[in-house]
């Protein structure tokens, strides 16, 4: 696995190199624009980093380019580099899915078939019953883990299960970075009202 | 050492039933007499129809001395029990490599791990030859086999089972694959299964010919290859042996090793087992940490009036020691940092104390940038003019900010620092760097 700390490393410096390319621009910005653009900036950081090699990245950069006001800003954010890396991400992800939109078809057809099939069994050993629910169960949780690691409603279990790996480590870093300029900047503002009192 | 080999398998005479050893088998009388010189567990023999196969063998042989060695390890293989697959058809069929002994032992890569036969093959070729080799490699293969004279009983169900195995793609033990692992990792491989498909090529088994062959073809593969494209697995007793639930099982271990990943990342997933529980584990961290993300961004828009952060202005006042209190290196690595920051804006002299200043960012960005992208070491006139005395100069961004952002250990620390430590110094600073 990456190390945590160039990981983080990497992150503030793709996202400050976007925030800045980004606010050079615009001049005011309401809390929510900010707040958009500094997740959004966050969040296309680490999917850069990642170049492409991860699945949640390149989606996460398909959906920011999807968006057409965001599309302008994620271009921006990202830079110089940014049609090569949204061209890269487009055509993976395009030939992807559309495997994948195949592919989900005939799992749900398969999946539909099998739970009229169970139906069909009137009474199952209590053995039997458990793992069924026990397997329901577990499909449930998968979907709603397919919801929330971004690209990952068309992998496959294992992948799956890599990607939020991927995607975890990813979130630990964005939150201590973001913590710890959070933090400084407050204390900063603080010093500031501090000195200014002062003054 | 040569000459107890045969002796101790002339004395492990037993009924042929079989035509075919496993590797493990093979791997462990190898073991055996190469450590203990005695007798070994092994039950099963080639049956003497075997020898017009061990005389095919003795043609692939190309050393003289080996082969001997070789025929009579062919005929008086061993199984540890006699329902032992007949599907082994490499027995006669070794190809003594003169290498060495570890690429037998094979891996052909990582998971698949290895085959059976290669690593007999290894462990019974030529042992005089690969002395030297040999004795390292059969070292770590003799704890291993040590370990297997423990677990032969389930080796045993294995093998036993290993007949309906026949159909499945291959076989291999995994405890073995571990073992073999550890051999190969000083190994290295292929030799010998390029060797070992010559050889199992040759076999006229029927059972198991094309299994052997696949492997063979696999393992060749394999050799060129470091990973191989099919995974070896061995159908345990009691489970079913088709293609398909092999698969299966292949598939959902690999699931649960990742899950296994899982739990350590994320916290609090020890406590529960089984899929269900850590998903929801999973689940609920994921989400979490997502509405942190999202959280701490819109603190970052609502403290930060006009998204400029200063990282140098932060870096200088020391403001990330005193949030890294509790990461491992805070001092030093934030004197590094700070040069690194410093240099970009002399002649704002730290305007960072006021705060982050909007107007004169855009230069300050720039220089940023430009640190950014390109470690620098900083002039040691400017520390000079920085009051930081303590400055070395740091190598690069990128170990400065490593030191800094140390925070493998500190998942979770709340940021909460004490503000006092550090308000002191950074005033104190800030007094000195107006003047």
């Amino acid at each position: 696995m990456r190390s945590p700390s160039s990981l983080k490393q990497e992150f503030l410096k793709r996202w400050m190199r976007g925030l800045q390319r980004c606010t050079s621009s615009k001049k005011d910005m309401n809390v929510l624009e900010r707040k958009k653009v500094i997740k959004l900036s966050a969040d296309l950081a680490i999917a850069s980093a990642r170049n492409g090699t991860t699945s949640w990245s390149r989606a996460l950069i398909a959906n920011a380019s999807r968006d057409n006001d965001n599309r302008i800003l994620a271009e921006r954010i990202l830079g110089p580099e940014s049609d090569i890396l949204i061209k890269r991400v487009s055509t993976s992800v395009g030939t992807v899915s559309c495997n994948r939109k195949i592919r989900s078809k005939k799992i749900l057809k398969r999946s539909c078939n099998s739970v009229r099939r169970v139906r069909k069994g009137t009474h199952l050993p209590q053995k039997v019953l458990a793992k069924s629910i026990a397997k329901r169960l577990v499909q449930k949780r998968t979907q709603i883990l397919k919801r929330l690691v971004p690209g990952g409603e068309f992998m496959d279990e294992l992948s799956l299960i890599e990607e939020t790996l991927d995607y975890i480590a990813y979130l630990r870093a964005q939150v201590d970075v973001m913590r710890c300029i959070a933090s400084a900047t407050e204390l900063i503002n603080h010093m500031n009202i501090g000195g200014n009192k002062m003054v | 050492m040569n000459r107890a080999l045969p002796e101790m398998l002339h004395c492990l005479s037993g009924p042929g039933n079989g035509t075919d050893i496993t590797v493990l088998e093979r791997q462990r009388t190898r073991v055996k007499w190469q450590h203990q010189e005695q007798q070994n567990y092994f039950g099963v023999f080639l049956e003497p129809s075997q020898a017009g196969q061990v005389g095919n063998f003795q043609d692939l042989v190309g050393d003289g001395r080996c082969g001997s060695v070789l025929r009579h390890v062919v005929t008086h293989s061993v199984k540890p029990d006699p329902g032992l697959e007949n599907g082994w058809p490499e027995l006669g069929r070794y190809e003594l490599p003169d290498l060495g002994f570890g690429s037998a032992v094979l891996m052909n890569g990582s998971a698949a791990g290895f085959e059976m036969n290669s690593t007999i093959t290894r462990t019974s070729s030529c042992p005089h030859t690969e002395a030297q080799v040999a004795p390292e490699a059969k070292g770590k293969v003799s704890e291993p086999a040590e370990k297997m004279s423990s677990t032969v009983g389930r080796e045993s169900y294995k093998k036993r089972k290993a007949d309906k195995v026949q159909n499945t793609k291959v076989v291999a033990e995994d405890d073995a694959k571990d073992k073999r692992s550890k051999v190969c990792a000083e190994e290295g491989e292929s030799k010998i299964t390029t060797e070992q498909t010559r050889t199992k090529n040759t076999t006229t088994h029927p059972n198991n010919r094309e299994t052997s062959a696949d492997t063979s073809r696999e393992n060749s593969k394999a050799s060129e290859v470091q990973k191989p494209d099919y995974i070896h697995v061995r159908a345990r007793r009691g489970q079913a042996t088709d293609s398909h639930s092999l698969a299966e099982r292949v598939r959902r271990e690999k699931i649960s090793e990742r899950m296994k990943y899982l739990q350590d990342l994320v916290p609090g997933c020890n406590k529960v087992t089984g899929k269900a529980g850590m998903l929801d584990e999973i689940i609920n961290y994921v989400q979490s940490l997502q509405r942190q993300v999202e959280f701490l961004s819109m603190k970052l828009a609502t403290v930060n009036p006009r998204l400029d952060f200063n990282i140098e202005d932060l870096f200088a006042k020391e403001i990330f020691p005193a949030c890294s209190a509790n990461f491992p290196t805070i001092g030093s690595s934030s004197e590094m940092t700070n040069p690194a920051y410093l240099q970009i804006n002399p002649a704002q002299q730290m305007v960072a104390c006021c705060g982050l200043e909007m107007g004169v960012n855009t230069p300050d960005l720039m220089a940023l940038r430009r640190t950014i992208s390109a470690p620098v070491s900083l002039p040691e006139t400017y520390f000079d003019a920085s009051c930081f005395t303590q400055l070395q100069p740091p190598s690069t961004w990128d170990a400065d900010l490593q030191n800094l952002f140390n925070l493998d250990s500190n998942q979770g620390r709340s940021i909460s620092f004490p503000s006092q430590p550090f308000t002191g110094s950074i005033e104190a600073s800030n007094l000195k760097m107006e003047t």
